[in-house]
């Protein structure tokens, strides 16, 4: 899963397997793991070493909270 | 007319990249939403940072610009990358956010009360010493990596390159980068996890 994990991070997985790969990185925290922390040593390599500390996290909860629907139409460029 | 230097098929790549994950996002998958956000927030906030002074404050705006996102999704077209896309969303986001804070000190100044001059950045000690201890992790890390394996990995995130250029320049098949920027990642990810700390503190 790890390595799914890499290749969804860089696009590299058709659109079937990115289904599955985020069924699976669903139902498997480690390998969410992986996929955030993967994503930092990337950053870290350009130059930003922030720590993640729940940072996502609280994106997602705040999203819950706010009940945050897509609204055709809505544009976020625009609006 | 080209507005960077770098070659044109990264920047196509770039687009494509995320293409599978905006389309299943916008069916209505929180999870590829999840994976765009997890991707993107740090080098969002980096920019929002850039705006903006105190963290809590970067910390809402970015929390803005996703949520902002997510409500627009259907109408990113794909005409550019969904990260430029993103970072437009947050440049927006942030002016929004100081227009709104300087009409809140003008108040502030008004009922002369509240307002603190020179209470900005707020990015602690704490913060600081451990984004240092990551870099230096991945800089130890990387300086025990078999060099064809950094080679692949500098070249992707570094360099820009897609798989495609990166197995044309290192004449190996694409299947061997995959591979090597896998095995790449794996080693910095594992030197990295006494000075993480638990997952638990960023599980999505």
């Amino acid at each position: 899963m790890s390595f799914k994990a890499s290749q969804l991070l860089d696009g590299q997985l058709d659109r079937e397997e990115v289904e599955r790969a985020l069924e699976e990185l669903g139902a498997d925290p480690d390998a969410r793991d992986r996929y955030t922390v993967y994503g930092l040593v990337g950053d870290v390599l350009r130059g930003n070493p922030t720590p993640d500390d729940g940072f996502s996290r609280r994106i997602f909860e705040r999203m819950q909270r706010e009940r945050a629907r897509m609204e055709p139409g809505f544009d976020p460029l625009k609006d | 007319m080209q507005s960077t230097d770098r070659p044109v098929a990264s920047r196509l790549a770039e687009k494509q990249a995320d293409a599978e994950l905006v389309r299943l996002a916008q069916g209505g998958n929180e999870r590829a939403f999840q994976a765009l956000v997890v991707k993107y927030q740090r080098r969002i906030a980096r920019h929002v940072a850039r705006y903006v002074r105190r963290a809590g404050d970067v910390e809402e705006v970015v929390q803005d610009a996703f949520i902002r996102a997510y409500r627009g999704l259907a109408s990113f077209r794909g005409d550019a990358s969904f990260y430029s896309w993103l970072y437009r969303i947050a440049t927006n986001a942030a002016f929004s956010f100081l227009k709104k804070s300087s009409t809140e000190v003008e108040a502030d100044e008004r009922s002369d009360q509240g307002f603190e001059p020179g209470v900005t950045d707020e990015q602690s000690p704490e913060r600081i010493l451990f984004a240092r201890q990551i870099g230096d992790a991945v800089e130890r890390a990387m300086a025990r990596l078999q060099p064809e394996l950094a080679e692949a990995l500098v070249l992707f995130e570094v360099e820009g390159k897609s798989y495609q250029e990166i197995a044309q320049m290192l004449g190996t098949p694409i299947g061997t980068v995959r591979t090597r920027i896998f095995r790449a990642r794996e080693f910095i990810a594992r030197r990295l996890e006494p000075v993480l700390g638990p997952a638990r503190d960023r599980r999505w």
